[in-house]
């Protein structure tokens, strides 16, 4: 291997003193050239594990054999065969863990940048206003899809791709799900994610915004009216600690924070209506790529000190590679084992600040990371004036609440057999709403296996 | 799908009227429900009460307030608004209660007072006692907004006394709790008045259900932003509320908390009117 192969092309990017200022992208993408570049570094091993890695199979080696060729046209339509939003997958997805995690090239040099060139083919697509040439056989059997986000969406393109008529719902004023109110645009531009969307227009799904199914449409009517349903409802409602202070102002959800920032782009306000108040103080509780998201945002909302409040430490934090390497060049502080014990308020009811209590590593847990063991009587406290909950998100009780009839979890996933249907013949599901909240990639996958047993269930296989 | 405008009046120097098209939520609406309105495409989501729902139309009563209710109020009738969206919130049940009393005393509470008192009355059994209070007689609504004709028993009440009864709806309530039972009080408006109201009514031991008004984003359960504390365990306004139990409601987080926008609210109408020249 020549030395130079060893190492990646490397991904300019919006210089750190300039990205914290604005919420535009902070990596620039690689040009056609450097694209090939990068393309040209695979060996095009026989074993192909980055595909077998890959949670929708995509046909990786392939991809980057056709860029390294500059045949992008081709490329981009390998990619669009197992994953019909690749400019956005190769943004979110966690690479490092998946497929570059195995890539064989990877175990001598640098991984190839499987996620930087499935991120530039996507855009080449959209750039040069390549889509693939779809010959849909029409179907009369119509499936109704119950949100907008990674599973609902792969589940509608590829169920639309075999001529079923598909509707989608989505509860909010767009669609997109958690690709527009949850991860910011300096990570996902949104012109990306309307123009991956605009796809599925474009191939025919009737998108039916503004509606909210256990809210102002039923699952029985939908029950009524399609054939089968599909439920990627995610894991949209936040969860609290239930600790001492949580009424306090200054005291956010992650959910609210990025939905204020995001899909509402309260960072533009007063020119959007939707304000938000980020103090100069900001601790995140978590550590995962959503904490990254809210601390990056709020170094960007102008806050001075942003702190990441962690129980483990930095090794085992769940974000991205990329997410927390930005956020740290940014300046975001990452205070390594500490738990929340309460939060503190002054007389005028804002946070003042929050009491931590040190923790120690013990034995591994279920999750094979080390436990966090509080330690006694090591609670300091210390100065915040925003606080932001992190600490996950649970499926929305909204939905589950008023069907009843659907089984669920103790903790509100919905239950489904191995083909992905639910207790309810004929009612699916995937992504964040079945297993509680993981990632984009994980949610795509999910959605074209239920749109796979779906066709199956249809079809009377 | 447009959202036009079809009937807009002012109630009062403050308080107008508007009707929109809005088919699905005027179709699926309960009384209780309420609604979200985005006025234009960088809007804001704002929760709103609906008076009536009607023929594909609803009708809410909005007070001139904040940025958002401005520049609606530069709406005419024929334009469209960005979004109506729901119907939202979990009402009220719709049975007979006895004697119902439904007290409000600002926009969004006569919107609910009608709505509410409409429905009851026609339950058998029902005797549905009205209440609205007003600042002054120049602020009362026009007669076939208020709730007289939806009602069994009717009073109007002004701060200053210069129309019906002097006083408050708690001031009446006093005294009309000390006269004669009542099965369930419903109120809705001034937040801290609901407070007083609670005060008043739980040592009758009367069920009290209140509208609680907290700040909403996408209201429909993702946000937490309108969490409230019923008996310490946490609620969602927009999809457990907005109607909840007085007697068991944190009144002091709900009013605290509902100042946390208050300099950004101001921010938005200065910017406002340095953009349009409003006044």
């Amino acid at each position: 291997m020549k030395e130079a192969d060893r190492i990646r092309v490397p991904m300019r990017e919006q210089p750190v003193k300039d990205r914290v200022k604005n919420f535009d992208s902070v990596p620039l993408g690689y040009s056609e050239e450097e694209a090939m570049a990068e393309a040209r570094r695979c060996i095009q091993c026989k074993d192909r594990p980055c595909m077998m890695r890959c949670p929708v199979n995509m046909k990786i080696s392939a991809m980057i054999e056709t860029i390294a060729e500059g045949n992008f046209k081709e490329a981009y339509l390998i990619a669009k065969e197992d994953n019909p939003i690749p400019a956005i997958s190769g943004r979110v997805c966690p690479q490092e863990s998946q497929c570059e995690a195995v890539c064989t090239m990877g175990k001598k040099a640098d991984a190839i940048n499987i996620g930087k060139l499935e991120a530039f083919i996507g855009d080449w697509a959209m750039r040069n206003g390549v889509t693939e040439e779809l010959h849909i056989d029409e179907k009369d059997k119509k499936v109704a899809v119950i949100g907008s986000g990674p599973a609902g969406i792969s589940c509608a393109v590829d169920l639309r791709k075999l001529g079923y008529q598909v509707t989608m719902f989505e509860a909010l004023h767009v669609a997109g799900g958690v690709l527009q109110y949850g991860i910011p645009a300096f990570r996902l531009p949104k012109d990306i994610v309307d123009c991956e969307l605009s796809y599925l227009l474009k191939i025919g799904v009737d998108v039916r915004l503004n509606h909210i199914v256990g809210q102002n449409v039923m699952l029985d009517e939908l029950r009524r009216e399609f054939d089968a349903i599909f439920v990627g409802t995610g894991a949209g409602a936040p969860r609290f600690l239930n600790i001492e202070g949580e009424e306090l102002m200054g005291i956010y959800s992650a959910n609210e924070f990025l939905i204020r920032v995001n899909l509402m782009k309260a960072y533009d306000f007063p020119e959007h209506d939707t304000p938000i108040v980020c103090g100069a103080r900001v601790g995140v509780m978590g550590a995962g790529n959503v904490a990254m998201d809210v601390a990056r945002c709020a170094v960007r909302l102008g806050a001075e000190e942003v702190y990441i409040l962690y129980r483990r430490t930095k090794r085992e934090s769940p974000a991205r590679e990329e997410e927390l390497r930005h956020a740290l060049e940014e300046g975001v502080v990452f205070v390594e084992l500490v738990n929340p014990t309460r939060l503190l308020g002054g007389d005028d009811g804002w946070v003042k600040g929050i009491e931590l209590a040190r923790m120690k590593l013990g034995e591994p847990d279920s999750s094979g990371r080390p436990r966090p063991v509080m330690i006694k009587g090591s609670e300091f406290i210390m100065e915040l004036d925003t606080v932001v909950n992190a600490l996950g998100t649970v499926p929305n009780r909204l939905f589950l609440g008023r069907t009843p009839e659907l089984e669920t979890t103790g903790w509100g996933a919905i239950k489904v057999d191995e083909n992905l249907m639910t207790n309810i013949e004929g009612v699916f599901a995937g992504g964040d709403s079945t297993s509680g909240g993981a990632t984009v990639i994980q949610a795509l996958g999910e959605g074209r296996a239920a749109a796979a047993s779906i066709h199956n269930y249809l079809s009377g296989r | 799908m447009p959202h036009r405008i079809t009937r807009k009046e002012d109630l009062n120097t403050m308080d107008y009227l508007i009707e929109v098209e809005a088919p699905m939520v005027a179709e699926r609406f309960r009384p209780g429900n309420f609604t979200v309105l985005i006025t234009v495409p960088q809007g804001e989501r704002i929760p709103m009460s609906i008076q009536k729902a009607e023929d594909g139309k609803i009708t809410m009563f909005i007070k001139r307030l904040g940025k958002t209710s401005i520049e609606l109020d530069g709406f005419e009738v024929g334009d469209s608004l960005e979004s109506v969206i729901g119907p939202l919130g979990n009402p009220p049940e719709i049975k007979r209660y006895g004697k119902v009393v439904f007290a409000s005393d600002l926009v969004c509470g006569h919107a609910e007072n009608y709505a509410l008192c409409k429905a009851l009355q026609k339950i058998d059994g029902n005797h549905v006692i009205s209440i609205q209070t007003f600042p002054t007689k120049d602020d009362v609504y026009p007669t076939e907004e208020l709730s007289e004709a939806v009602c069994d028993e009717y009073y109007l009440t002004t701060l200053d006394g210069s129309r019906g009864i002097k006083g408050h709806y708690n001031d009446l309530l006093r005294d009309l709790l000390y006269q004669e039972k009542v099965d369930i009080i419903f109120a809705g408006g001034d937040i801290p008045a609901l407070r007083d109201l609670s005060k008043l009514t739980e040592p009758y031991d009367i069920p009290t259900i209140v509208t609680v008004r907290q700040i909403m984003i996408d209201a429909t359960g993702m946000c937490g932003s309108c969490r409230v504390f019923i008996d310490g365990e946490m609620k969602l306004t927009c999809i457990d509320g907005p109607m909840f139990d007085a007697h068991k409601l944190d009144f002091k987080d709900i009013i605290n908390r509902l100042s946390m926008f208050k300099k950004k609210e101001v921010e938005a109408m200065e910017y406002y009117k340095s953009k349009t020249g409003a006044r």
